[in-house]
């Protein structure tokens, strides 16, 4: 096949050999250090190749458009052209991508916790008729691919009239993207497991629901609303087929769909391409390093990639 | 749930009354959201799916129209071809990848989180950086063809028919072999984590035994590890097969609107996002995204057959 796959198969052939949690009898102790040494070189230079192509694409930011198809590793000469180019001189620029990609990632997050936790809470913990039924036709929505519903989705936006040239655009993608099954799923998995005996506390002081869930429950749910934020800021940050459909005016565009448009624009000026992955990449990036943990958490409890 | 509905009918009922509305209050904006832009989104799809339906001038009635010229449309088939090519090795590379990432993090190892951290990092970019970035590393003059000229690598290549200045995602036979790749790069690491978490499940005792029985590392994987794993594989492929079908960023981002070249790199996805948006033929766009949908719908229902019971999610 093409490209990284026979680095990647002969980084990854001696894994299952490798797999010392049962230790093999017959290995002398030498041939154990040796094989050890082999393994871990393997598994630092495919960790290598993960980040190579993030590496490469910083130090071509620094090029010149010349420069950039060399095999130079420092810069000749370092420049800041690229980035100047990325930021101002294409339209729109970095900064109002930001603020675009922002301002929709940030009202999709918002959404997602204030709807995803009154939901997960009256799932897990309200009873009331159809609950059943109603929580099972949430869970059939995950079953439901995101581009099957193109065609309908697209026209009931258009219908509210959130297809224009006015800032409302970015209305008709926050309402897509307003909830998603995964995180109400993710909210009452949650509360289920939050022992009840505090909230029939509240409930003999005399604490309606509404409180109980705002000041309980809430208050409680630290890990839950952190995952969720995470994968939901995630998710509608990197998004790419809804602001697709829906943003009409390149000034409303996200950093993601920039990148598309100038990708035909700019065919060889990979200085300037380079540098606005390097800014589309950078937040996320260090959300992943300040959080992992509920990265990993969240992923793996959401089962869904954001 | 009936027992409950029966409890608040009898006598109890003012009792019940203010968690009712208290619950009916909490879910009925997203209950109102779900309801109009998923269930009734797909409802509508099929209802427009019958018709010619423009933006603009009279709509008409096409009955199975839509369905049997999409099913006509060579363009339409090569779409089909081109996502069932790429589910078919996507989704086992993706598979085989994540799981051998898996089993080797899940090992006593120095640097445990930096390499699951690592492992996980390219699943992190964007769809429209990550492909951008490859298409650079990928171009004639880019990283991957230069490092495989110095490593000496070209009569390699040049025997597989390959020139030493290869347009890989520019050339039709190797445009959707380059997604692919790409693809089961930056997915590979999400997978490691599902793997992950299951894996943390089968208890050691079970490979001391084995150890003791004398069955090597290999052995203990495939005979152990490997069909103790059997809930992970269904629902990691599931995950993968709805995921393949979807394929539209990277197609689309790297062979534009027009699936170039040559429609080596149109999806499904694709072509519905044409018909609808470029040629205004909502009704049969429509119709292609039920087709989708039934594939789909098909693809679960055998995977059900060849892994068995779903597990309880």
């Amino acid at each position: 096949m093409t490209a990284p796959t026979p680095a990647t198969a002969t980084a990854v052939r001696p894994a299952p050999r490798a797999d010392t949690a049962a230790p093999s009898p017959h290995v002398g102790d030498r041939g154990r250090t040796a094989r050890r040494a082999i393994f871990y070189a393997l598994l630092i230079g495919y960790a290598l190749l993960m980040l190579v192509p993030f590496a490469w694409q910083i130090i071509t930011s620094f090029k010149t458009e010349a420069d950039a198809t060399q095999l130079t590793i420092v810069p000749q000469p370092f420049t800041l052209a690229g980035w100047e180019r990325g930021f101002l001189t294409i339209q729109p620029g970095i900064p109002q991508l930001f603020f675009n990609s922002m301002v929709i990632a940030i009202a999709v997050t918002v959404t997602n916790l204030v709807l995803g936790s009154m939901a997960g809470y009256a799932f897990a913990r309200l009873r009331f008729p159809l609950r059943t039924v109603l929580f099972l036709l949430v869970l059939a929505t995950l079953m439901i691919p995101d581009q099957l519903r193109l065609v309908p989705v697209y026209l009931i936006i258009r219908a509210l009239g959130l297809i224009t040239s006015s800032p409302l655009n970015f209305l008709g993608v926050i309402l897509i993207m307003a909830i998603q099954a995964q995180m109400v799923f993710l909210f009452r998995q949650f509360f289920l497991s939050i022992p009840r005996d505090l909230e029939e506390a509240a409930k003999i002081d005399g604490a309606g629901y509404f409180t109980t869930f705002t000041r309980v429950m809430l208050p409680l749910a630290g890990p839950a609303l952190a995952a969720v934020a995470i994968l939901t800021f995630q998710g509608t940050w990197n998004s790419f087929f809804w602001p697709l459909l829906i943003l009409q005016e390149a000034d409303h565009w996200t950093l993601p769909l920039a990148l598309f448009s100038f990708r035909f624009e700019f065919r060889t000026d990979w200085p300037a391409l380079m540098s606005v992955t390097v800014a589309a990449i950078v937040p996320i990036l260090l959300i992943y390093l300040f959080f992992q943990r509920y990265f990993v958490q969240g992923v793996a409890a959401s089962g869904v990639k954001g | 749930m009936t027992a409950s509905r029966f409890e608040v009918g009898r006598g109890v009922k003012g009792e019940r009354r203010p968690e009712m509305i208290a619950a009916f209050a909490l879910i009925a904006v997203p209950m109102l959201l779900f309801l109009v832009l998923q269930i009734g989104a797909i409802v509508y799809a099929a209802f427009i799916s019958l018709w010619r339906w423009g933006l603009r001038g009279p709509r008409s009635f096409m009955g199975l129209d839509n369905y049997t010229s999409a099913l006509g449309d060579p363009i339409f088939i090569k779409a089909i071809t081109n996502t069932i090519y790429y589910v078919v090795i996507w989704v086992p590379l993706t598979m085989a990848l994540g799981l051998f990432l898996a089993v080797i993090v899940n090992q006593k190892l120095r640097g445990q989180t930096f390499f699951r951290a690592t492992f996980y990092f390219p699943a992190l970019a964007s769809s429209a950086a990550i492909t951008v970035v490859w298409i650079f590393l990928l171009q004639p003059s880019g990283l991957f063809n230069e490092v495989r000229e110095i490593l000496g690598l070209n009569p390699l290549f040049r025997a597989l028919g390959y020139t030493d200045n290869q347009n890989w995602i520019g050339t039709s036979n190797t445009a959707m072999n380059s997604i692919i790749a790409l693809n089961a790069w930056t997915t590979s690491g999400t997978i490691m984590l599902f793997y992950l978490t299951f894996l943390q499940t089968i208890s050691k005792e079970i490979y001391e035994a084995a150890a003791i029985d004398g069955a090597g590392a290999w052995q203990a994987f495939r005979s152990i590890t490997f069909p103790l794993l059997r809930p992970a594989h269904f629902f990691v492929a599931t995950l993968l097969f709805i995921g393949g079908f979807q394929l539209f960023d990277q197609a689309i981002i790297a062979g534009s609107k027009g699936g170039d070249p040559n429609n080596a790199l149109t999806t499904i996805v694709l072509f519905i996002y044409r018909s609808a948006i470029s040629d205004s033929e909502f009704g049969f766009a429509a119709a292609v995204g039920m087709i989708l949908l039934v594939i789909i719908f098909t693809v679960t229902l055998i995977q059900r057959r060849v892994f068995g019971d779903a597990p309880s999610w």
